[in-house]
């Protein structure tokens, strides 16, 4: 199938998120001329490669109820309209062109949702993440009855920017066959299930089979070569990507074995708004008031680090812990496959669609804390005969979840639905 | 059974079905309203059929003015929250149906929480993002939100939509407006014309303290509101026409000064789209009766006088005044547009001409006023159409089943 270079105007709130690897794939290896709209930049550190060399980057401002730092729940999509107009806004002055096609991401935020206005309407593809159900998945299965009745009406609102971005688009995509099933099912067909890519040229073992382990060091701190090093990664510490639980965990190995060093990395405020108990709260020090860790000096929190730190930590680590709720799988998740890591994930759907228990990884119930601890110190007494398992994960990632096995495949439908006579972007 | 109807309005589109399927099937049914509507006016029977539950109003119902257009979601919250609210502190409803009417969204998305039957919407209208409904008059001058608003004026059909169990537009047409991934889910059920009381026969010819007199001919014009996408602008083109053309032409307009749908103010700058049509040609305002809104019964009357009934909407919601006037035994002249064109059959129970072309308009009108007589087998052939397909005797019954389906899958579940 015909992978042609096209004009392509990203819009995501903000840059890279989560569309801007793919983006930069595709120009440095599809040719491909990117604008890449966005409200926020991350750190630079963050940016791809191709960024001023084929990726033009352009920021927008928002105005109105986008302007708040806190927004109610009924006001989330104005506030996502705010988003969108601001976008509009820029592309009315700057007319990038020609433009082959437009893909967009609301994220929670703002999105695409205009940018057909300003000219000959393009085709859209919208990469929609997740699908809010109003007592289900992420932290939705634990809300007790103290939870107010407003946490359960902004679940079963929020949706309204995805279904109007799915409306417009002539592609939804989405990453993985969870995420897509959590879609009302009239949506289901239409949606190209395409996971956006691990660049998994960024994560190597430091191990090689049959060689001795070179030294260890994370974040300018050795490890001992005796060490087994368990890792935790996530954008933020919070409850959904299961830092409680792996806290626990953490202690009961500290305390287990006193050759284990825990490694996290991750913002200790947390983030997503959908922990209404947390947001914008340190949840890592609400946690370690209430109980001091066992040996911080084998409890190491790096923080928020550049991807580069992750990928030496993925490398250095004999134990990947991912035990989140219901939620996405974490690119961390993916990462640490990618890097050889064993993987020890909680047993939820989207975690089964990528890990195969045994074979590629090990899942276990997050509700059972002993099984948990005796899977975890299983892999860390016998390193050795685990490593199949992180083999293995290498393997399924580079075949299915790699940037270089995904994005081909996006090349081909994006080429069917820009060009002229294509036929339709239908998966 | 046991059926709880939302609804802005009442009685609107639920009033009359309610007061049937009480009266004649034994249904209980309650309804949570915003306003007591005067479009139509409930009648006394209907009030004591029904249980009415009046909610708060919206800030839009409350002011009038409306609200910002990136605002409406919220207001459709605001509106779901009100009604949650309402069912949660009367645990006794019990219902065993929900049907939601959704003009702008059925404020039904919280229900889940509160009660445990399945939901029906009353699927009304999807907007366009283009080239219909408020989207189609690019003849007036630009309106800022025309590029935007369409694009998110559907959020609250769709929240609705999603979740419901079933729903039913009351005509093909609508439902073809939904997404075409949603018409599995969406059946057609006309509400019903109450043909006994819009009916043809003999009226008194005064209007008013008018009386006319027999050998005039009487257009009539009937819309909620005097607006562009009922083409009143186009109507007074057209009849200004006639009027140079025929001295013994009288026209009676029905409707209210107000806008329900689109940016006429922001088309012309004027408050009244009545007002602005009317400054822009050289009306002989004498051959006009602006009546304003009018209960049903006075309604009913007019269009039984009526010579020639011109129905000039653009693509949207067909309204009812059009099968009114058929059920009226009315010569309806209609636009040529999709959904007048599901009803109204030129030449077999109507007659239609393109939108804009006023000549054409003209040229029809004055055909039929020139020989009502050689028109009058197309007014009849409206009557039966209606009799046949649209009475309430006809409707009720299917949409009772199509309840009474919806109502057992809780049983299934």
């Amino acid at each position: 199938m015909p992978q042609d270079p096209l004009n392509v105007l990203w819009v995501e709130p903000t840059f890279p998120g989560r569309l801007g690897a793919a983006a930069d794939w595709l120009v440095r290896r599809r040719g491909y001329r990117a604008w890449f709209y966005c409200h926020t930049l991350e750190p630079r550190a963050h940016w791809p490669a191709s960024v001023g060399r084929g990726l033009e980057v352009q920021v927008f401002g928002v105005g109105g109820v986008a302007r708040e730092t806190a927004v109610g729940w009924s006001r989330a999509l104005e506030r996502s309209l705010c988003y969108a107009y601001g976008c509009w806004e820029v592309l009315e002055q700057k007319r990038p062109r020609p433009i082959d096609l437009i893909v967009g991401r609301s994220a929670g935020l703002g999105s695409s949702l205009f940018a057909p206005v300003y000219d000959r309407a393009p085709p859209v593809v919208q990469f929609v993440d997740y699908y809010f159900h109003g007592r289900a998945n992420d932290l939705a299965d634990e809300a007790g009855p103290e939870t107010p009745p407003a946490y359960f009406h902004w679940r079963r609102s929020t949706t309204a920017i995805e279904l109007l971005d799915l409306e417009q688009a002539a592609l939804g995509w989405v990453p993985t066959e969870w995420q897509r099933g959590l879609f009302p099912a009239e949506y289901r067909d239409d949606l190209l299930v395409l996971h956006d890519g691990v660049d998994t040229s960024r994560f190597a073992r430091l191990e090689r089979d049959g060689s001795p382990r070179p030294a260890r060091s994370i974040a300018g701190r050795a490890i001992p070569a005796s060490a087994r090093v368990v890792t935790f990664v996530a954008r933020s510490l919070d409850r959904l990507r299961g830092f409680d639980r792996f806290l626990t965990l953490a202690e009961e190995l500290l305390r287990a074995r006193t050759d284990v060093v825990v490694v996290v990395t991750g913002d200790p405020i947390v983030r997503r708004g959908l922990d209404v108990a947390f947001h914008n709260k340190d949840y890592l020090g609400h946690l370690t008031a209430a109980r001091p860790p066992v040996d911080p000096k084998r409890l190491w929190f790096l923080g928020a680090v550049p991807p580069s730190t992750v990928a030496d930590l993925l490398a250095a680590s004999d134990l990947h812990v991912a035990p989140g709720r219901v939620y996405p799988v974490a690119r961390s998740t993916l990462e640490a496959m990618a890097a050889g890591c064993v993987v020890l994930a909680s047993d939820s759907a989207p975690h089964r669609e990528v890990i195969e228990h045994g074979q590629t990884g090990l899942l276990a119930d997050p509700a059972d804390a002993d099984g948990l601890l005796r899977q975890a110190l299983a892999v860390l007494d016998d390193p050795a005969g685990h490593r199949p398992l992180g083999i293995a994960a290498t393997a399924r990632v580079r075949q299915s979840y790699s940037q270089d096995a995904c994005l081909p495949r996006l090349a081909e439908t994006f080429n069917r639905l820009a060009l002229p006579g294509s036929g339709g972007g239908r998966p | 059974m046991n059926v709880l109807f939302l609804h802005d309005a009442f009685p609107a589109q639920f009033g009359r079905l309610g007061q049937e399927l009480a009266t004649r099937h034994g249904w209980k049914c309650t309804f949570i309203v915003q306003s007591l509507s005067s479009c139509p006016t409930p009648t006394p029977e209907m009030l004591q059929a029904v249980e009415i539950i009046q909610a708060p109003m919206t800030a839009e119902h409350r002011t009038g003015e409306g609200i910002p257009w990136p605002q409406i979601y919220g207001q459709f919250l605001d509106q779901c929250r009100s009604v949650y609210e309402i069912i949660k502190a009367r645990p006794q409803l019990r219902p065993d149906l929900v049907v939601a009417h959704g003009g702008r969204g059925a404020p039904t998305l919280f229900l889940r929480d509160v009660v445990d039957c399945p939901i029906i919407n009353y699927c009304e209208y999807f907007f366009a993002t283009s080239h219909r409904d408020i989207s189609y008059r690019i003849d007036l001058p630009p309106a800022e939100p025309a590029p935007f608003f369409p694009r998110c004026i559907n959020a609250p059909t769709l929240a609705s939509l999603v979740d419901c169990d079933a729903g039913y537009s009351a005509t093909e047409w609508q439902r073809s407006s939904f997404p075409a991934r949603f018409h599995p889910r969406i059946e057609v059920h006309f509400d019903g014309i109450e043909t006994s009381l819009y009916r043809p026969g003999p009226a008194p010819r005064t209007i008013g303290e008018k009386s006319i007199p027999e050998g005039t001919r009487v257009v009539t014009f009937v819309s909620r509101g005097l607006e562009s996408i009922r083409g009143f602008d186009l109507f007074m083109r057209a009849a200004d026409r006639i009027a140079r053309v025929r001295s013994d032409v009288l026209f009676v307009v029905v409707g209210g000064e107000e806008i329900h749908y689109g940016w006429d103010k922001l088309h012309t700058g004027a408050p009244s789209f009545k007002q602005w049509a009317l400054s822009r040609g050289e009306f002989d305002l004498s051959r006009f009766i602006f009546l304003g809104r009018v209960l049903p019964e006075k309604l009913a009357e007019i269009l039984r006088i009526s010579d020639l009934h011109i129905y000039l909407t653009a693509p949207f919601v067909l309204s009812w005044s059009m099968l009114n006037a058929m059920s009226s035994g009315c010569v309806v002249l209609g636009s040529d547009v999709p959904p007048v064109r599901e009803v109204l059959r030129p030449g077999e129970n109507g007659l239609v001409a393109p939108l804009f072309d006023v000549e054409v308009l003209t040229e029809r009108a004055l055909a039929v006023l020139d020989d009502p007589a050689a028109y009058a087998p197309l007014g009849l052939a409206a009557r039966r159409t209606i009799e046949e397909s649209y009475s309430l005797e006809v409707c009720i019954p299917p949409l009772r089943d199509f309840f009474e389906r919806v109502a057992a899958r809780r049983k299934s579940r």
